[in-house]
């Protein structure tokens, strides 16, 4: 893919286009009916209709959530049995994680944004796309039938012996549903490396990348690399309840810390899977809301991929009090802390991209501060577990919990707030109450450190998680963050009524209302089925807020065999803006 | 819609600008989705190298209750079967859609072969009890031999690793027959195979599989 | 990549049954080397190389690599890579626990 062959240099000619402000004919016009819907393979369906799937979940999973928090707000019974409360926060932790974080950034917004940024008219294997969703779909069945069948009360982790002895056919069905949820999720990543290396518009070299999409491509690698090892593992453990083959199991001569081990091998990777793709949305609309360049841009694309990298080599670090030997511990410790820094250069970066910036306080930037602030708190307490023996103290407490809140809802989901609000003009051409989204949102950043900062303390103190008593010490720290929930459960159903009032009373969206440079505010909005009038040709960087406008609007002037593989070219600008 | 009523031939997809895109992004992704498969057995592999490093006389104990000599015919019918993939996706590209055909057809004639031999090595071992997990229960000259406490694990990570590679040569050879029915719908030639170039780097992954699963399992003692 | 237009790689009937042949010959030569009963180490490295030769000639020639875009190979390198990565950390803790299964 050496992006710099400059015996290829080709010459193209180009013109202006500016995106109509009334498109007659859109994605959502063009085919109707549910059939039409169902059988779809425009990614832009396709990631809307992941975006219902992962609301869907969110609100079943985050209702669990509320029905927990209520269950701890006195020390003993409140209103459910002991056997319910492990089954409901397992089931919180199952969703959230499966159904949720790994699916939402990029199977929804990322299915949605990738080919348009690319300029592409859809990802590499439009099929296979339609497929990661109803296998999606299929493995959520499964999970359902394993509630039928008493469930399952393991813990989202699935650790043995205990899943391999318990209720066996609850965790045959939910592992056999994670199984199947795994093909998804490697289709998608799969479908994405290939497209980002092979349907590039015309133009955009590897250095002209949306950090979005270098964000996404870090993602799909671990998707790739890391998923096989779960899906072969949850295998594994489905035999270990099936047949009792024994490899997990210390009464057949097995090892359990072995599960664990190839487990975290995929799961910890998979928090990259889950933060990663927030980490591109932020670069986004940073920009865009600051009217400026990126700082660092070559330093946020490639902490992309060294997170990927180093992230596989930490996964240790769940696993230091379960005895693993001590060489494994003090080296996971250290490759732990390693994480922390291409993830700080991030960081770091955005801020420095704030500085003499213009900033914008629409809600889209609103998530983005509340995100940098959640996600450096849930980082540093990272740091903090990673050291050898804090973590000892701190281990199965609700220390571990905060940390895991902070950094996958503080961090991905504030990410994936953002992103919807940036781009949910784009995908329904309808603009939502500005006034509402900041107010949830702030609303989100209030109850969200009432739930949680608690937890820090009682962790500390020493309050163990997943416990479904506790004793009276801590009921003050267990009744602020049951308040906590209830304002974050009430900003998310604001959230839900605006969003869904825009699509029958919003405004209506103009194809760029926040004067962004990227490449997907050159459609319409929302766009045509195929994303673009013409063929866009790319000549500048994603975030050149310093050019003007007109330089962004290229587009093939002529039919071309379009879509190159993001050679150079030599750009002809001629003719008149389209009217 | 200016550049979508560009001269595509039928096989290539509205969103690819032509053929060579096609094939070439199919033939990444498939690699993509190799990896995925190196991975996958590469968590058996895993628990097999963790357990033979704590336990290796159990390993060398168990490998003799393995058949060395059909193994290896395994091998070679396999490998056999690399080779004649090879030579049908040669035929594609050369546009002899006969020969095309008659290579899937010994493709899949030794891909069969391969799961009847595996069967009979199965058959054989349930016969004397060396079955997985909950139905370990060798006859008591198996035992002498298998004096191993954990001889079970071993046989855990056999039927493990053997049962999901046999999984794979048989969605092969569903693969091989859908690509033989397509064939001889007249949907190949020289213009367009990537169907059956990239089922055969599957065929192929498959092969390389067996290649480490038959000295590691069978001749290592 | 894009510049070539229907140039795929044949490869000749000839150099496919070579290849065949040549992997036909090395499993008959592992079978006989694990006869010879080579000691401990030997043994397995033996093993290895001689699937490793088997596994490069299938990869390079019916595979395609050896005439194939690099990026295909470093796809294939790099699933090794983090096979040999999860292994070697693996052991990392199995090959210097106090009690191999530790005890409840």
């Amino acid at each position: 893919m050496a992006a710099a062959q400059s015996k290829n240099m080709t010459t193209l000619q180009v013109k202006r286009f500016k995106p109509s402000e009334n498109p007659t004919n859109t994605y959502l016009t063009d085919e109707k009916g549910v059939w039409a819907w169902m059988t779809t393979v425009d990614h832009k369906k396709i990631g809307l209709m992941y975006l219902v799937a992962v609301a869907f979940f969110f609100a079943l999973a985050g209702f669990l959530a509320i029905a927990l928090r209520t269950e701890l707000w006195t020390p003993a019974k409140t209103f459910i049995e002991a056997d319910t409360y492990n089954q409901l926060f397992t089931l919180h932790g199952a969703m959230m994680v499966f159904f949720v974080l790994v699916p939402s950034i990029p199977a929804a917004l990322g299915n949605f944004v990738l080919p348009m940024q690319l300029g592409a008219k859809d990802v590499a294997f439009p099929r296979l796309n339609l497929a990661s969703f109803y296998i999606y779909v299929i493995g959520a069945v499964f999970t359902f039938i394993s509630l039928a069948n008493n469930g399952f009360d393991t813990g989202w982790t699935f650790y043995t012996p205990y899943s391999s002895d318990t209720n066996s056919l609850g965790v045959i069905w939910v592992t056999l549903g994670v199984f199947i949820l795994g093909f998804s999720s490697i289709l998608t990543g799969t479908n994405f490396i290939t497209t980002i290396h092979k349907l590039r518009a015309p133009g955009i070299t590897w250095d002209k990348l949306p950090l979005n999409i270098w964000a996404l491509y870090a993602t799909s690698v671990i998707q790739v690399l890391a998923t096989p090892v779960l899906a072969i593992t949850i295998l594994l453990l489905s035999m270990e309840n099936i047949l009792d083959i024994g490899i997990f199991d210390p009464a057949k001569g097995g090892d359990p810390v072995l599960y664990q081990h190839f487990f975290w091998f995929y799961s910890h990777p998979a928090v990259y899977i889950m933060i990663v793709p927030g980490f591109g949305i932020i670069s986004e609309v940073i920009t865009t809301f600051s009217k400026k360049h990126i700082f660092g841009y070559w330093a946020i694309a490639l902490s992309s991929l060294a997170i990927a990298f180093i992230g596989f080599l930490v996964w240790g670090h769940h696993m230091f009090t379960s005895g693993q030997s001590a060489v494994a511990t003090t080296v996971f410790s250290f490759l732990t802390f390693l994480v922390g820094i291409p993830t700080g250069i991030k960081i770091l970066n955005w801020v420095a991209t704030l500085y003499k910036g213009s900033i914008e306080m629409k809600t889209p930037m609103l998530y983005v501060f509340i995100f940098l602030f959640l996600f450096t708190i849930g980082g540093f307490t990272g740091i903090m577990l990673g050291a050898l023996s804090v973590d000892i103290h701190l281990h199965d407490t609700y220390y571990v919990v905060a940390h895991f809140h902070y950094v996958m809802m503080g961090g991905t989901l504030m990410a994936l707030l953002a992103g919807l609000h940036y781009w949910w003009p784009k995908m329904t051409g309808k603009m939502y109450n500005e006034t509402l989204g900041k107010i949830s949102a702030v609303l989100i950043f209030i109850g969200f450190n009432m739930t949680f900062l608690p937890q820090f303390v009682m962790g500390a103190q020493g309050m163990p998680r997943r416990y479904y008593n506790y004793i009276d010490q801590f009921q003050p720290f267990h009744q602020t963050s049951t308040i906590g929930s209830y304002i974050l459960g009430a900003a998310f159903l604001i959230i839900l009524y605006y969003l869904v009032r825009s699509l029958f009373g919003g405004e209506k969206a103009s194809a760029n209302p926040w004067n962004s440079r990227g490449l997907e505010w050159q459609a319409t909005s929302p766009p045509d089925f195929h994303n673009f009038d013409h063929t866009p040709v790319v000549i500048n960087g994603p975030y050149d807020y310093h050019k003007p406008m007109e330089e962004f609007q290229l587009g093939l002037a002529v039919e071309h065999n379009g879509h190159g593989h993001g050679e150079h070219h030599e750009v002809k600008t001629d003719q008149t803006e389209k009217a | 819609m200016a550049n979508h009523s560009a001269s595509h031939p039928a096989h290539v997809q509205h969103h690819f600008v032509d053929s060579d895109q096609q094939f070439e992004s199919a033939k990444m992704g498939m690699w993509v989705f190799l990896v995925n498969e190196i991975l996958f057995f590469g968590g058996l592999f895993c628990a097999y190298i963790v357990f033979r490093a704590w336990y290796p006389e159990l390993f060398t104990q168990a490998a003799l209750e393995l058949n060395k000599l059909w193994g290896g015919v395994n091998t070679i019918v396999l490998i056999g079967s690399s080779l004649t993939v090879a030579m049908a996706i040669r035929s594609a590209q050369k546009n002899q859609i006969k020969g095309l055909r008659i290579n899937l057809l010994i493709t899949i004639a030794l891909a069969c072969v391969f799961m009847v031999i595996k069967y009979f090595e199965y058959e054989h071992k349930l016969h004397l009890g060396i079955a997985p997990g909950s139905f370990w229960n060798p006859t008591p000259e198996i035992l002498e031999e298998l004096s191993h406490p954990k001889a079970n694990i071993f046989f855990g990570i056999y039927y493990m690793m053997t049962g999901v590679h046999g999984l794979h040569v048989l969605v092969g050879i569903g693969l091989m027959i859908w690509l033989y029915i397509r064939a001889g719908k007249g949907h190949f030639s020289s213009e367009y195979y990537t169907p059956v170039e990239i089922t055969g780097l599957y065929w192929h992954l498959v092969d390389l599989i067996w290649i480490f699963l038959f000295p590691l399992l069978y001749l290592i003692e | 990549m894009s510049e070539h237009n229907h140039e795929h790689h044949v490869a000749t009937a000839k150099q496919l049954w070579l290849i065949g042949g040549g992997l036909f010959v090395l499993t008959i030569l592992t079978v006989v080397v694990s006869n010879l009963g080579l000691p401990s180490p030997f043994d397995i490295i033996s093993a290895l190389v001689i699937a490793f030769g088997k596994a490069y000639l299938v990869a390079a020639f019916f595979m395609g690599l050896y005439w194939d875009t690099k990026f295909n190979s470093l796809l294939l390198i790099g699933a090794l890579v983090f096979f040999i990565l999860m292994v070697t950390v693996t052991l990392l803790d199995t090959m210097y626990r106090q009690d191999v299964v530790p005890s409840f």
